[in-house]
C-alpha cells in the first residue's frame, strides 16, 4: 500500500518528488515541498482510491507521511 | 474585425456551477462598473511566429475544447453554446491592443466570453491577446488556456484528456455526492460564524480619506526571500507562511484573539475540477486562534487550519449566504469578517536563503499608492504577486492610510525578524 500512496504523493506534488523519494523520506511530507495544495489534492486522490473521507477537523498529523497514512488506512 | 467558425460538440442548459455563481454575484454588484472584473494575457510567440490562419485556428480549437469559452449567463443559469463565430481583432501594438478589447463591460447573455485579438508584423502573428469575462476564467484558468493555446500552435493538438466543463461541473454539484460536500462546507462555514468576532476591523479609524478606498502597495524581495527561508525551516509553503503573517498582524491590528480571514482558493485539487479554465476559485475561511501563541507555533497551527479554509472554499454560495443570515440572526448582529487574503502568484518553490541577502534585499523596499475608489465590498484584501508585490487594499473608514502603511512595513519586519531569528 506504501507504494501506491508514494505514487499518490508524487501525482499530487505534479511529479516534484519521485515515488522513491517519497518512501525514501525521513522527515514530514510539507518538508520535502509537498505544499497545502498537493496535500489537498492528495487527500481527493486518497479519498477516491480508497472510497474513504478524510475528516479535517481532528488531528491530521497523519497526512504528512506515506507510513502515517498507510496507517490511518489499516486502522479504518 | 473577422470571425472564426468555432464548432463545439454539444450545446446545453445548466444552473450556475458554485464558483460561476461567486463570480456572478460580485459582477451584478459592480455593474455598471463590472468590466473591473475582466481581465486578459497577451501570449508573446517569440521565436516561432504563427501565420494569421495558423492563429486563427488555435484559437478556434481552444474555443471548441474549453466549453467555458462558450458558455453564457441566460436567465441566471448557464448555456453552453455550441457553435458561431469568435470575432477575432487586429492590431500592431500588444499592449494596445489589450487595452482595447478588457475596457469594455461583456454583454453577458449574448456576447463570447473570450475576447480574441492578433498582433501582426507583416504577414507574422507575434502575439495572441486573450480577454476573459471572469465567468468563463479565473486566473488559473487563463493560465490552462494559454497552455492548451500554445500547445495547438506548437503541435497541432492539445494535452490530451478532455478538461472538466461547467456542464458537469454544474450537474456533479447537484447531485448526491456534490450536496453532501457542499453541506461538509457549509457546516465549517457555520461552526466557525458562530465563534469568530463578528467583523475583523470593527473600530472607526477616524481617519477616511477621500475617496475612502485606498490600496498601498509594499514592493518587498525582501518579504519573498525571508518566507522562502522560514517556509523551509518549519517545512511549510511560502503561502502558509504569508497567510499565517498576515494573521498574525491582523489580530496586532485590531486585538482579536480569534482571526478570521478569508482566502480566495482555486479549487482545482479534485480530479474533477483540475485544469478547469471555468472560474472555480471562491472564498474559504481560514481561522486561527492567535491569542499568545508564538509565530512559529503558529506556523504549525496554521497548516491543518488551511486544509479546512481550502476544502470549505469548494461550496454553494447559496449555502454560505443562507448560514451567514441564520447565524448572523443568532447573534444578534452581521457577522463577516471583510478580510480577504488573495495570493495570485503561481509558483511556491523555497529555498533556504542566507541571511546576508534578505538583509541587502531590505534595501529595495518601496511603497507606492496605485489606486483609490469609491467602492469595496471588503474592509481589508491582502494581495500577493511576483517576488514580491504585497498589497493592502482597504476602506480607511476603519483603517487609515497611515496603519496600512504600518500593516505592510510590519508584515516585512516580522516576516525579516522571524527568518533571521
Amino acid at each position: 500500500m506504501k507504494e501506491r500512496l508514494a505514487e499518490l504523493v508524487s501525482e499530487s506534488c505534479d511529479g516534484q518528488l519521485t515515488p522513491a523519494e517519497v518512501l525514501a523520506a525521513s522527515v514530514p511530507l510539507s518538508y520535502l515541498g509537498v505544499t497545502s495544495l498537493a496535500q489537498m489534492r492528495l487527500i481527493d486522490a486518497v479519498e477516491r482510491e480508497y472510497e474513504v473521507e478524510i475528516d479535517l477537523g481532528g488531528d491530521v498529523s497523519f497526512l504528512d507521511s506515506v507510513g502515517g497514512l498507510a496507517d490511518w488506512l489499516a486502522a479504518r | 474585425m473577422t470571425g472564426v467558425p468555432v464548432t463545439g460538440e454539444r450545446a446545453g442548459d445548466a444552473p450556475l456551477t458554485w464558483g460561476q455563481r461567486a463570480i456572478w454575484e460580485a459582477i451584478e454588484r459592480t455593474v455598471p462598473d463590472d468590466h473591473y472584473f475582466n481581465f486578459g494575457r497577451v501570449v508573446r510567440l517569440g521565436a516561432r511566429p504563427a501565420s494569421v490562419d495558423g492563429a486563427r485556428w488555435a484559437l478556434a480549437r481552444l474555443v471548441e475544447r474549453h466549453e467555458s469559452l462558450r458558455t453564457l449567463v441566460v436567465d441566471g443559469g448557464q448555456r453552453l453554446r455550441n457553435s458561431g463565430e469568435l470575432p477575432v481583432a487586429f492590431g500592431t501594438d500588444p499592449d494596445e491592443l489589450l487595452a482595447e478589447l478588457v475596457a469594455p463591460r461583456f454583454d453577458y447573455a449574448r456576447e463570447w466570453p473570450l475576447r480574441a485579438g492578433l498582433v501582426t508584423a507583416g504577414p507574422e502573428v507575434t502575439h495572441i491577446v486573450m480577454v476573459f469575462c471572469h465567468l468563463a476564467a479565473d486566473g488559473l484558468g487563463a493560465e490552462e488556456a494559454v497552455r492548451d493555446l500554445r500547445l495547438l500552435l506548437l503541435r497541432g493538438e492539445p494535452r490530451g484528456s478532455r478538461p472538466p466543463q461547467p456542464l458537469d461541473i454544474a450537474r456533479w454539484q447537484q447531485s448526491p455526492d456534490g450536496r453532501r460536500v457542499a453541506e461538509e462546507a457549509a457546516g465549517h462555514w457555520e461552526r466557525e460564524h458562530r465563534r469568530i468576532p463578528p467583523t475583523m476591523f470593527h473600530l472607526p479609524s477616524g481617519a477616511a480619506a477621500q475617496p475612502p478606498i485606498w490600496r498601498a502597495s509594499l514592493r518587498s524581495p525582501a518579504i519573498d526571500l525571508a518566507a522562502q527561508r522560514i517556509a523551509v525551516k518549519h517545512g511549510t509553503s511560502t503561502s502558509n507562511v504569508l497567510l499565517t503573517a498576515v494573521t498574525a498582524l491582523v489580530a496586532r491590528t485590531t486585538g482579536h484573539e480569534t482571526v478570521a480571514m478569508l482566502p480566495i482558493v482555486s479549487n482545482r485539487f479534485r480530479a474533477d475540477t483540475r485544469g478547469a479554465v471555468s472560474t472555480m476559485s471562491q472564498e474559504g475561511l481560514f481561522v486561527l486562534d492567535v491569542e499568545k501563541v508564538r509565530f512559529d507555533e503558529l506556523l504549525a497551527l496554521a497548516r491543518p487550519a488551511a486544509l479546512r479554509a481550502y476544502r470549505s472554499a469548494y461550496h454553494d454560495p447559496a449555502d454560505r449566504a443562507r448560514v451567514l443570515a441564520e447565524v448572523s440572526e443568532d447573534r444578534g448582529e452581521p457577522v463577516h469578517p471583510y478580510c480577504c487574503f488573495n495570493d495570485m502568484r503561481f509558483a511556491d518553490h523555497a529555498v533556504y536563503r542566507d541571511d546576508a541577502l534578505i538583509r541587502r534585499a531590505l534595501g529595495e523596499t518601496s511603497l507606492t499608492w496605485p489606486m483609490s475608489q469609491d467602492q469595496l465590498n471588503c474592509r481589508f484584501c491582502v494581495h500577493l504577486s511576483g517576488t514580491m508585490d504585497v498589497s493592502v487594499t482597504a476602506d480607511t473608514r476603519w483603517l487609515s492610510r497611515a496603519e496600512m502603511e504600518g500593516f505592510l512595513r510590519g508584515l516585512e519586519d516580522l516576516l525579516v525578524e522571524a527568518a533571521l531569528r
